[in-house]
């Protein structure tokens, strides 16, 4: 028994036409029964009310609107037929604040270019296999973020983007910097080390 | 003014705020797993998708090109002295079309063209100040890349391509010893999970 992708339909959301192609045209090899091309969010945000798609693919660079302002109106539009539905931002940034901006807009799975046929087979098993629950929180609306498992717990107040909005969390972050500047300080007072020389940080502990 | 005013007045904002983190959480029913049921693709199909891929005739030069432009269009606005843009968007300039020849080098045969986008999107994410030297290193990047692709130099380029990035990569490191206050200080992570 293998998948039956012929009974579902993607949206591909991309501007560059070849790699819109491509996408299609792996789909398609893949087996999905529909796949639908837009041009840029907004193109991508009518057909998406007009198809009401089991999966989205978008691109993350485009003119009007890029795949982040299209993943918040899929999101958070009342005209979205399905705020819950997978999206899959394909980009060529890897950077962990690129993804943590993507995560934070509500997307599911984050889809590095280049990729192999694998790999975009590995994420649409993910959002097929691993769905995740949803978080409506006042600030947000997505999958919920928590995926990897924090070793310890944490207590600081810095997980989202968003907290660098909060005076309070910045006044936090503040003072935890200033702290961290003072243990320098202590230390290269206490072994007479000049500001660009290297030290042992354990040596504070003792 | 009576002095519960004052007191308000006075009150940072945050100390009246509601309580953050107040999250419902909705699991919604997965009906794409009702559709396509379990047992995965076989490896047949993948192979054949990737062949696909593989096999694909996408002149990638045009695009190339296009991407190309852009990026001098980056470079000569970051070096216009009379320029009204932000740092930030200065470097943006330069970094998007960086970022979408890294992404689309590799996707139509010239993963010469990603490795050495990649280095570009590296040393563009971490400078502070887009100054003449840091532009000038990626004035070097773009006639790599533009050398790359009017040479037609598909796949990695062998050890021309080692070579050439070994040039680039001793650029930026130069550039960093040189400059190190505008290299930023938050440490950068590539390839994380989602």
């Amino acid at each position: 028994m293998a998948y039956q992708f012929h009974r579902i339909s993607v949206l591909v959301v991309e501007d560059n036409q070849p790699m819109l192609e491509i996408t299609k045209s792996l789909l398609v090899t893949f087996g999905v029964g529909h796949v639908i091309g837009a041009q840029n969010g907004e193109v991508g945000f009518k057909r998406f009310c007009e198809y009401n798609n089991d999966i989205i693919i978008a691109d993350w660079m485009m003119k009007p609107m890029d795949g982040i302002s299209f993943t918040r109106q899929v999101r958070n539009d009342p005209k979205s037929p399905n705020p819950y539905v997978p999206i899959i931002l394909m980009t060529g940034f890897s950077e962990k604040r690129r993804v943590l901006q993507a995560r934070d807009a509500g997307v599911t799975e984050f889809l590095v270019k280049p990729f192999n046929a694998k790999d975009l087979y590995k994420r649409l098993v993910q959002v097929i296999e691993r769905p995740r629950q949803f978080v409506r929180a006042p600030d947000f609306f997505g999958p919920d973020r928590r995926r990897k498992k924090i070793k310890g717990q944490y207590d600081g107040p810095y997980r989202r983007e968003s907290d660098l909005h909060s005076a309070e969390i910045l006044k936090v972050l503040q003072e935890q910097q200033k702290e961290a500047h003072d243990t320098l300080k202590r230390i290269r007072e206490k072994q007479g080390l000049g500001k660009g020389d290297k030290f042992n940080i354990e040596s504070d502990r003792t | 003014m009576t002095n519960d005013d004052r007191y308000i007045e006075k009150t940072p904002a945050h100390f009246n705020q509601e309580r953050k983190r107040k999250a419902e959480y909705i699991k919604p029913p997965n009906t794409l797993k009702a559709k396509v049921g379990s047992g995965g693709l076989s490896e047949q199909i993948l192979q054949k998708a990737q062949a696909l891929l593989e096999n694909n005739s996408v002149d990638f030069q045009p695009l190339a090109e296009m991407y190309l432009s852009s990026l001098m269009r980056g470079i000569e606005i970051a070096t216009d002295p009379n320029t009204e843009s932000d740092t930030e968007s200065l470097i943006s300039g330069m970094l998007y079309p960086s970022m979408q020849l890294k992404a689309n080098g590799g996707m139509f045969h010239y993963p010469l063209v990603t490795n050495i986008a990649d280095r570009l999107v590296q040393f563009l994410e971490v400078i502070e100040e887009p100054d003449i030297d840091a532009v000038e290193i990626v004035l070097a990047f773009h006639t790599t890349i533009r050398a790359v692709i009017i040479g037609k130099i598909t796949g990695t380029g062998g050890r021309h391509g080692d070579e050439l990035m070994g040039a680039l990569n001793e650029a930026c490191t130069r550039y960093f010893e040189r400059y190190p206050e505008n290299k930023t200080k938050t440490p950068q992570e590539y390839g994380v999970e989602f």
